[in-house]
């Protein structure tokens, strides 16, 4: 933060002394906001356009050149638009919940990483405080299901609770390898400490870096697991009595969310602005960082074009029959094996061959164990259904309340 | 008494906490109340930030806030009956008050002596806390690995965390067999 | 006295005028206490398919009870045609089942041939069976897109509108229109198709087989896609008889029962083809049925064309069948028998006829009263949309609420042809 603000005064030529640090931690937050607010139209376009592709279509192509300028489009005709309050609904709380939405979006980007030097807040405890910060975005999904007045909204927000903090504690387990291999939580010293050692934790421990994908994937709600506001279910889960800006608000934090998630792999798994010559020419850095996060984007986008939606109890059946054990399993392999197997002195890629294979090849191990679980289980329960439709005493279609999809 | 940014921000948190503690207890809004609850956590989460404490700051908010707050939302969404708004009032001021009285009583009993312990100077601690974070202030006075070592060393608190653990682990399975529906 | 606006009562909109007691006895009493939740799932929603609304009694996510509520599309359809001679009705069939034009077409032109005993030559027979089949790959391409946007995969969608969109052009190709074509006149087709006809069908044949091959890629081996479907919505054979299914979701439980075997119209004894059917009853095997189906109609096509030959496109009896264009410049008869059709219309016999295809949804009926006068006394439609909603309350207990969408888009419900 300080040395984009130095680099800020050093560029615009003012003097460093004559602005009190209040002021210039001010300015520092202001341009660091601004520029991470400004990254969801380009990665809105980027969205549409790289879905359009998936899908045999288009996307934007009239406003600007490419369609650019459709985001900037949308967002004025949303500027314009009359907002509307559900009769009965709940005012405060209705208002208040996409202010909160953005404000615990735009509080997680303090502590990434953008180049060497170039952090928000370097906090010591910054993985924590990502997932700390992350949890408040439930707390507005409720207070939005709940002030609109609407049984929908309602829905929409108990399955949000559901699904947050479930999938909070798989996605806590698997930070937790990169923090461990790191020794710090500090999101600098895991970048710098995956740039020491010339390779990234992703080939270390590559179901971590699964897992902690998939449930920032759950986190933010995008597809499989865009239950909160499953629009063919739900029609737009908590955010549907919402109009205008506030809507915006909403869309805006979900798009920045999504794209946040990109840079923290990044830096927790893919070394962050890590690459050739970033710790001599810094602005390098951003572009790595920018390509990994939008490789993990891209990801995200891919799955949104392929898949169905979970419905809530594979959900959470998912979560806590699948990958909380496996996490758990896996930080487990993790922490003996960093403990058996020490760094070697040289630190270099030669020497840590035998590691890479043994750490990389565990986690792969674990994650293929899990995975054969999950494929035994779900065969049972596919032959378990068809024998009891054979048997034509399925227990669904029939009058009584117990069911298969209830226990 | 000099007005530094750390006074201002401690008055701010102190106020959010104070007062929405307050309004915790006066909102007729169950909801509501749950809500000012959350503040009041957050700004005790401010307040330990300002107590170079981020480690349970974090902790504080990914908990208290992002975890049981939200339950207690969650629970009242579920129980009461969501659309009709009546359910939500309570009228039970007077045996609140007298709760929150005995409960003033008994942490009046146990802390005052723990004041006189410490002398009364509190003024001049903290004078001697301010002094020494000025002069340091990237140093973490509970650092993460301390806090975790006294977790586990015998001196720490190792007794009461396993021991807290076993009632935690025996009142989550005491609360599934209380929910689970018989399958007979 | 004159009213101003003082004296109009103005009521807020958002005050319900109704009562939960309309509900009573068709949820539980839980509901009508609001311990468990009534929510008001259409008719303004997007997987409803149209105007379909459903009442929900929900326990948290399940479904206790689902009372399917129909006729928010009602357009009086039926009774409008009994003010429109016989052919001027036919274009009014388009709009009932909005997917399945050519079908609707057939059945009611079956029935009127039916009623008057009129031939059919060979050609238009031939060319009506590639159209409808055709038409129920249509029909089929929209419910699997729709389907997978229900289930989420918004991918599909834009997938099978894109192949939807060959098969457009050829509707447009032969009778002007892309959707509602009113092709089909009574003793054959209203006009012969179009040189590049065969081409046309011949380019569908040649690209088809891959594409439903794609989308199979992209569904049927889907894990998620499997969980989301599979022993959701479950009929066994007994209750789909007892509620009166048909087709695709019929024989999905088990039950051998097609039309155009069972009673073979426009010449469907003539083509050789299998009739999948499934085992389980689900949602799952709903979707494997059609997309074999699909194939199956393209077998039909195929054969189609190959006996495809030239010849007249409709019948020559003057008395229900215009003459062509050319003849009325050289025969008198022919041009009175032209005013006389197109003024007055014809006089089919007195009588009733029951005539059934095998529509892409299921059993498509017409019912059809002559009075012998040239306007249809009674025109029914016994729409299978219709006849599946009725099942959805005993398909959807039990079920989650996502699962609801997953069964009524197996179903294949259009919501034009149910209310008409």
């Amino acid at each position: 933060m300080e040395q984009l603000y130095i680099d800020l005064e050093n560029y615009l030529g003012i003097g460093t002394d004559s602005v009190p640090e209040v002021v210039r931690l001010a300015i520092a937050v202001l341009v660091l906001g601004t520029i991470f607010l400004l990254a969801p139209i380009l990665t809105i376009w980027v969205e549409r356009k790289v879905a359009a592709r998936f899908q045999n279509r288009i996307g934007p192509n009239r406003t600007g050149p490419y369609g650019l300028l459709q985001s900037f489009a949308d967002v004025l005709k949303l500027i314009g638009k009359e907002q509307i309050m559900p009769a009965h609904a709940d005012r405060i709380p209705f208002l208040f919940a996409p202010l909160l939405m953005v404000v615990s979006v735009i509080m997680i980007t303090a502590v990434i990483p953008l180049m060497p030097n170039y952090i928000g807040a370097d906090l010591s405890i910054g993985a924590l405080y990502f997932v700390a910060i992350g949890s408040l975005s439930t707390i507005a999904v409720v207070m939005a299901g709940w002030g609109s007045n609407n049984k929908y909204a309602l829905l929409g927000a108990f399955r949000t609770v559901a699904q947050l903090i479930s999938y909070e504690i798989p996605l806590v387990f698997s930070l937790l390898v990169p923090v461990l291999f790191a020794g710090t939580m500090s999101m600098v010293g895991i970048t710098q400490a995956q740039a020491d050692l010339d390779y990234w934790y992703i080939f270390l421990a590559p179901a971590s870096f699964l897992i902690f994908l998939f449930s920032n994937l759950a986190e933010i709600g995008r597809t499989p697991f865009d239950l909160l506001e499953a629009e063919s279910e739900l029609v737009a889960g908590y955010q549907i009595e919402y109009s205008a800006m506030p809507w915006g608000m909403f869309m805006l934090s979900e798009f920045l969310h999504a794209f946040l998630i990109g840079p923290l792999v990044a830096v927790l798994f893919l070394g962050g602005w890590d690459g050739p010559f970033a710790e001599d020419v810094p602005v390098l850095g951003v572009v790595y960082l920018v390509i990994k996060s939008m490789a993990v984007y891209f990801l995200g986008m891919w799955m949104r074009a392929t898949l169905p939606r979970f419905r809530i109890d594979q959900l959470m059946e998912f979560n806590w029959k699948f990958l909380v054990p496996l996490s758990i399993a896996n930080l487990l392999i993790a922490s003996f094996l960093w403990e058996l197997f020490p760094e070697p002195a040289g630190g270099g890629l030669v020497d840590n061959f035998p590691r890479f294979i043994v750490m990389g090849g565990s986690s792969l191990f674990t994650l293929m164990v899990g995975l054969e679980f999950l494929r035994r289980k779900s065969v049972e329960d596919r032959e378990r259904i068809a024998r009891l439709i054979d048997e034509k005493n399925y227990p669904l279609a029939t009058a009584d309340q117990t069911g298969v999809a209830g226990d | 008494m000099e007005l530094t940014w750390e006074l201002v921000a401690f008055l701010g948190f102190a106020v959010m906490t104070l007062g929405s503690g307050l309004m915790v207890v006066t909102s007729s809004n169950l909801f509501h109340s749950v809500l000012f609850l959350m503040t009041s956590l957050f700004g005790v989460a401010g307040l330990f930030v300002l107590l170079v404490a981020p480690f349970l700051a974090a902790i504080q908010v990914l908990v208290y806030i992002g975890a049981i707050a939200v339950l207690m939302l969650f629970v009242i969404m579920l129980t009461r009956q969501v659309m009709s708004r009546p359910e939500l009032y309570n009228q039970q001021m007077a045996g609140a008050l007298v709760a929150a009285a005995i409960l003033f009583l008994a942490l009046l009993f146990v802390l005052t002596p723990l004041a006189d312990e410490i002398g009364g100077d509190v003024a001049q601690v903290n004078a001697e806390v301010i002094a020494e974070a000025d002069d340091a202030p990237d140093v973490d006075y509970i650092t993460v690995e301390e806090l975790g070592r006294a977790f586990v060393t015998r001196n720490g608190f190792v007794l009461p965390f396993e021991v807290t653990s076993i009632l935690l682990t025996a009142a989550m399975i005491g609360a599934i067999v209380v929910a689970r529906e018989d399958e007979a | 006295m004159v009213k101003t606006r003082e004296n109009i009562s103005t009521k807020p909109f958002s005050e319900w005028e109704g009562s939960i007691d309309e509900l009573k006895g068709l949820v539980s009493d839980k509901a009508m206490t609001g311990e468990s939740m009534l929510l008001n799932m259409g008719p303004q929603h997007p997987s409803t398919h149209g105007v379909l609304r459903v009442v929900l009694e929900l326990e948290g996510e399940e479904i206790v009870t689902a009372i399917p509520d129909v006729g928010y599309l009602h357009t009086g359809i039926e009774k409008n045609m009994e003010a429109k001679t016989y052919e001027k009705s036919i274009v009014m069939t388009d709009r009932t089942d909005y997917l399945n034009p050519m079908g609707n077409g057939l059945v009611y032109n079956l029935a009127i041939e039916k009623i008057i005993n009129l031939e059919v030559p060979e050609r238009a027979q031939i060319i009506r069976v590639i159209l409808t089949e055709l038409t129920r790959i249509n029909s089929h391409l929209v419910w699997l897109g729709i389907h997978g946007l229900d289930l989420g995969v918004t991918s599909t969608m834009t997938y099978c509108f894109r192949e939807r969109e060959i098969l457009l052009d050829l509707f447009e190709l032969v009778s002007g229109q892309r959707m509602m074509s009113t092709y089909f006149r009574p003793g054959g087709l209203w006009r012969d198709v179009p040189e590049e006809f065969e081409g046309a069908v011949q380019f569908i044949l040649n690209i088809f087989p891959q594409k439903i091959d794609d989308y199979e890629a992209l569904l049927t081996r889907n894990p998620v896609f499997i969980d989301r479907t599979q022993g959701i919505g479950f009929m066994s054979a007994e209750e789909a008889l007892a509620y009166g299914l048909s087709g695709p979701t019929l024989r999905a439980s088990g039950i051998n029962f097609d039309i155009r075997k069972v009673q073979p119209y426009s010449g469907y004894e003539n083509y050789d083809f299998d009739v999948p059917v499934g085992e389980h009853g689900d949602v799952y095997d709903r979707y494997l049925l059609r997309m074999e189906e699909m194939r199956q109609s393209l077998r039909i096509v195929e054969q189609g064309l190959k006996k495809l030959k030239p010849g007249p496109f409709r019948s020559d009896n003057r008395k229900y069948v215009p003459p062509p264009r050319a003849e009325l410049g050289r025969s008198m008869e022919a041009v009175i028998h032209h005013f006389k059709l197109w003024t007055e219309g014809f006089r089919p016999p007195v009588g009733e006829v029951y005539q059934v295809i095998e529509g892409p949804r299921g059993e498509l009926g017409c019912y059809l009263v002559s009075d012998g006068s040239p306007y249809p006394w009674r025109v029914h439609f016994r729409d299978p949309s219709f006849v599946h909603i009725g099942a959805l309350q005993h398909m959807a207990k039990n079920h989650f609420l996502a699962d609801l969408v997953a069964i009524i888009g197996s179903i294949d419900i259009v919501l034009g042809g149910c209310d008409r």
